[in-house]
């Protein structure tokens, strides 16, 4: 019975050890091959009804020796737009807070993903359906501004 | 091994198993909505009782509220990823019914449907009034709280909740067959649920 035990053990160890390692690989990750600068790819967003919310996504990457920081995001697409990140505030239960200024460690990565760190779009200015597209500019404290297209797709 | 000569931790553990095993075999569920009434209003101000008028047929319905920009449109994207699929049974109905009913009136939700293309069969938006909806989601235990409220740059004041974040399968008998992450489950484990209800 002890080795069932132990068995048992063994498997909820590496389902914890598991769980944590995915979380840790969406906050970032390090040793950049190539690249300069600061660069955002796989832009996308929801689609949201006018007057409503939506969400961007993408990944931001730092490809400088030295760290930066996202201070702001602007779109035309909607009135306010902030960095948010989503999470489990107790079990079952999804919240949401701002992040005012994210940190971007030299040569990593930044991933922005539903269920975490998203741009929240409030109050768009007219529909976004799958499709469309829209520019987002965000702006680095040691980097030039950085403006890419996103699509919103379901 | 005799059951009998195993100590009480043990016998738990041997339990566990069983009744694992076994409701991965049965047709058990987890429990019946069949017995109440809920009356709400859809996306075109048609009023629908809850779950009355979706028994005959297995119901996908998802919880959200459309001033919710991260996970709600994840749920809302997985109720239809899960129809896309494709394998259900003839007649399933897809709903989504928001605990926001303040905001979310039929005309919001009729945008928000639009938006992501489901202002069609066979999904249905559901709201209705405050009451009511509360009267629903404590039954089918959907719990939300007012996390953060703030003004937008016109002035306006948005508020944001916390919620659960949940999608359920329920048979033809509107009895509850899973409770998932909605956000979270994969789509293809819902749909292979789904299409196991034939």
């Amino acid at each position: 019975m002890k080795s069932l035990y132990f068995g048992t053990l063994i498997i909820f160890i590496l389902l914890i050890f598991t769980a944590c390692q995915q979380k840790s690989d969406n906050q970032a990750s390090t040793n950049l091959m190539e690249g300069e600068g600061i660069e955002v790819v796989d832009p996308w967003a929801r689609p949201g009804a006018e007057g409503r919310m939506s969400a961007a996504y993408f990944l931001i990457s730092n490809f400088k020796s030295e760290d930066d920081v996202l201070i702001s995001v602007e779109t035309d697409a909607a009135q306010n737009a902030e960095v948010h990140e989503s999470y489990e505030r107790e079990e079952g239960m999804m919240s949401m807070r701002e992040v005012p200024q994210l940190d971007l460690p030299a040569q990593s990565t930044v991933r922005f993903e539903q269920g975490g760190l998203h741009v929240m779009l409030m109050q768009l200015n007219r529909q976004l359906s799958d499709g469309d597209t829209f520019e987002l500019t965000l702006t680095f404290e040691n980097n030039e501004p950085v403006t890419v297209e996103v699509p919103v797709r379901l | 091994m005799h059951l009998t000569k195993l100590n009480a931790g043990s016998k738990i553990l041997v339990a566990l198993i069983v009744a694992l095993s076994l409701q991965s075999c049965g047709p058990d569920r987890l429990d019946d909505y069949g017995g109440e009434s809920f009356f709400l209003v859809n996306q075109d101000g048609q009023e629908v009782t809850f779950p009355d008028d979706f028994e005959g047929a297995p119901l996908i319905v998802g919880f959200i509220y459309t001033n919710c920009p991260d996970i709600c449109s994840f749920i809302t994207a997985n109720v239809r990823r899960i129809e896309n699929a494709g394998t259900y049974p003839d007649g399933t109905q897809f709903a989504l019914i928001t605990f926001d009913p303040e905001r979310d009136r039929p005309d919001v939700l009729k945008s928000y449907a639009a938006a992501f293309e489901m202002d069609k069969a066979p999904y249905q938006f559901l709201t209705g009034n405050p009451e009511e909806i509360e009267r629903l989601m404590k039954r089918v235990s959907v719990r939300k709280a007012i996390s953060s409220e703030q003004e937008t740059e016109n002035g306006d004041s948005v508020y944001f909740l916390s919620h659960s974040d949940k999608i359920l399968l329920l048979d033809s008998q509107s009895r509850l067959v899973f409770d998932y992450g909605g956000s979270m489950t994969p789509v293809d484990i819902v749909a292979e649920d789904l299409s196991q209800l034939q």
